[in-house]
């Protein structure tokens, strides 16, 4: 509605310093610290601070090609671990002890010096261990939300989940091999033991434990081209959209708790779509419960997409767990940032437009949880001027212009090797 | 390279291929499409010296506002890709018409003075398993030698290729072509083709 409307609310803070000296492929915010990792072509990945914006350590020698990925084994305390994923097969596993950097990397006036910093702290991250198992260029890691778990994937058509079964020592528990091309990305839910994968193929696919053997519990078939990059929904996220105290909107509320979080993901289609849960009570009504009652699987359905903007491939997507605005970026170097609204009157339109013959029972679903539109609240043109975009996150705002604890700041990695820091200021709309 | 897929070939001969006829005022950036360019590649993304930021930020800068007068044509695409050789037989694949004049389209993208490069090619034969490498060796050229605001497209003429769809999709995945550039012996056989472009 506004869409015409839209003020640049995005804008540049910093730049990481210094960049990669290549294309730079992602950057991983910590989960409590005020660091980001970025892994590049260059084989390295650099530590950053986000309170003064320069690199605090780096981790290179461990992989012989393109650090594609890396992420953040949470819940630690004192400790912090990061999975590495590279184009050479093999995912590595780095160690260091936080107690002897909290002081630098909370204090602000420890900036600027460079080089000195940088030779000393290369020695901080231990190597722990290296995961083989891949046959060619391993393109995603993630840790499940509890750290018990990691999923890597591949090009090599699966995804390895892994557990950690002790000091510096993981098992491969499962090896999914459904997808019949290139997996690109991994993610876990939140909260639930549950994987979704996306591929080459197009599809997304979910996975869970049953009885000991890590099965496919649903394929999320509606991309036309690759599933670049998934993101899901913080715990209660939705919360914080607007609202009216109306009877739909508590229906509404209702309704998402019982789904559960949504899962976003955008393509080279140049499509985002958000996925939904039906809620699982619905086939205890049905006379067939007792059968189905041993079946894992899920039913997903599209709930939404948002506004197209990107002209070329959207190359990633985040999913802020605090404000539950959604940002992307891709191929034609812009960033945008989305947000759900809630909408009285969506709820009839919805009902119109997929009007098929279907049950009742299905019918009512998409007509409570219908109720919300998407609407871009930022965006901004060549953000790394004519480069391409590879990753954008949101993270916590740690730097002298913070406003508040809760501020986020959107961070984007870029073709030209540098990470660039941006700040989204959340002028309340005039209603 | 066992067995050659394709040994009889249509070959044209090298004055039926386009050329900028004859424009004096042009005749240098022509001749010499890359010496244009290396200039205006401010792109660290493929560069792995160490120096290279500190040296080429400042060229980069002042390089950025002479491009913007003076626009690549499609011709300058072709020129830059048609003297890449076939990687079964000693021939431009401009002379084998496998990239051709016509099948190159620029279009420009967004607000942000970004362009898109499309190339079209026509494989020699319809299940020439090479389609991916010669496409391959084209994408690299033109992204080496362009400035980054260029986006490549390279595809596979529709009709000309019984699996055009495959090699196209293969084609236009960035991380697939990252990852092929970090394989030596490919890049070994790439460079061989590109040898022939000056």
């Amino acid at each position: 509605m506004a869409n015409g409307t839209v003020q640049p609310r995005l804008h540049p803070i910093a730049d990481l310093n210094p960049p990669a000296s290549s294309r730079a492929w992602l950057s991983a915010p910590h989960p409590n610290l005020p660091i980001v990792a970025t892994c590049a072509s260059d084989k390295t990945i650099r530590i950053y601070s986000l309170s003064n914006f320069t690199q605090v350590s780096s981790i290179s020698g461990g992989h012989k090609r393109s650090v594609r990925s890396c992420a953040w084994k949470p819940n630690l305390k004192g400790e912090s671990s990061l999975a590495t994923a590279s184009f050479d097969s093999s995912v590595g596993i780095w160690r260091r002890d936080d107690t002897a950097h909290d002081a630098k990397e909370t204090d602000f006036t420890t900036g600027g010096q460079g080089d000195n910093a940088e030779e000393e702290e290369d020695e901080e991250w231990r190597f722990a261990l290296v995961l083989d198992g891949h046959d060619s260029e391993v393109k995603g890691v993630s840790w499940s939300a509890g750290g018990n778990f990691l999923a890597t994937c591949s090009r090599d058509k699966s995804v390895w989940i892994w557990e950690e079964v002790g000091d510096d020592d993981f098992e491969t528990i499962a090896v999914l091999q459904e997808h019949t091309a290139d997996v690109k990305c991994v993610a876990w839910h939140p909260e639930e033991e549950m994987l979704a994968s996306g591929s080459y193929d197009n599809d997304i696919r979910l996975w869970k434990e049953d009885a000991d053997d890590w099965t496919c519990i649903g394929v999320l078939s509606d991309h036309s081209n690759t599933v670049w990059s998934l993101a899901w929904e913080g715990l209660e996220s939705y919360k914080h959209i607007d609202s009216f105290t109306s009877p739909d909107h508590t229906a509404w509320l209702q309704r998402r708790q019982q789904s559960g979080p949504r899962l976003a993901s955008c393509s080279d289609d140049l499509h985002i779509k958000i996925w939904r849960r039906n809620p699982r009570e619905k086939q205890k009504q049905n006379p067939l419960s007792i059968i189905r009652s041993g079946s894992i699987e899920e039913e997903w359905v599209i709930e939404a997409e948002l506004p197209q903007r990107h002209d070329r491939t959207i190359y990633a997507i985040s999913w802020s767990a605090s404000t539950g605005m959604i940002v992307s970026a891709g191929s034609d170097g812009q960033i945008i940032v989305y947000r759900e609204k809630w909408q009285e009157d969506t709820l009839m339109t919805n009902n119109d437009t997929d009007g098929g013959p279907s049950t009742s029972v299905d019918e009512d679903a998409s007509k409570d949880i219908a109720g919300t539109t998407w609407h871009v609240v930022g965006e901004i043109t060549g953000a790394h001027g004519p480069f391409e975009i590879n990753h954008v996150a949101w993270a916590k705002r740690a730097d002298r212009g913070k406003t508040s604890d809760q501020e986020e700041v959107i961070i984007s990695t870029g073709d030209d090797g540098s990470v660039k820091v941006w700040s989204f200021s959340a002028i309340s709309e005039s209603p | 390279m066992e067995s050659i897929q394709n040994a009889n070939p249509t070959i044209r001969a090298a004055s039926d291929l386009p050329t900028r006829r004859r424009k004096a005022s042009f005749s240098t950036a022509a001749s010499d499409p890359l010496g244009i360019f290396t200039q205006a590649i401010p792109s660290p993304s493929y560069n792995f010296d160490p120096f290279s930021s500190s040296s080429t930020s400042p060229i980069s800068s002042d390089s950025d506002s002479e491009e913007g007068t003076e626009p690549i044509d499609t011709q300058e695409i072709y020129d830059l890709i048609s003297t890449i050789s076939d990687p079964e037989h000693p021939l431009s694949l401009g002379s084998l018409a496998v990239v051709n004049l016509p099948d190159i389209y620029i279009r420009p993208l967004g607000a942000q003075d970004l362009q898109v490069v499309t190339v079209e090619i026509t494989p020699t034969i319809t299940h020439c398993s090479l389609a991916t490498l010669i496409g391959l060796g084209i994408r690299v050229r033109l992204e080496r030698c362009l400035p980054p605001r260029f986006r490549v497209d390279v595809r596979v003429k529709e009709g000309t290729h019984s699996t055009a769809e495959q090699v196209t999709k293969q084609l236009g995945d960035k991380e697939r072509v990252a990852a092929a550039m970090e394989n030596q012996q490919l890049m070994g056989v790439l460079k061989k083709m590109l040898e022939t472009c000056q």
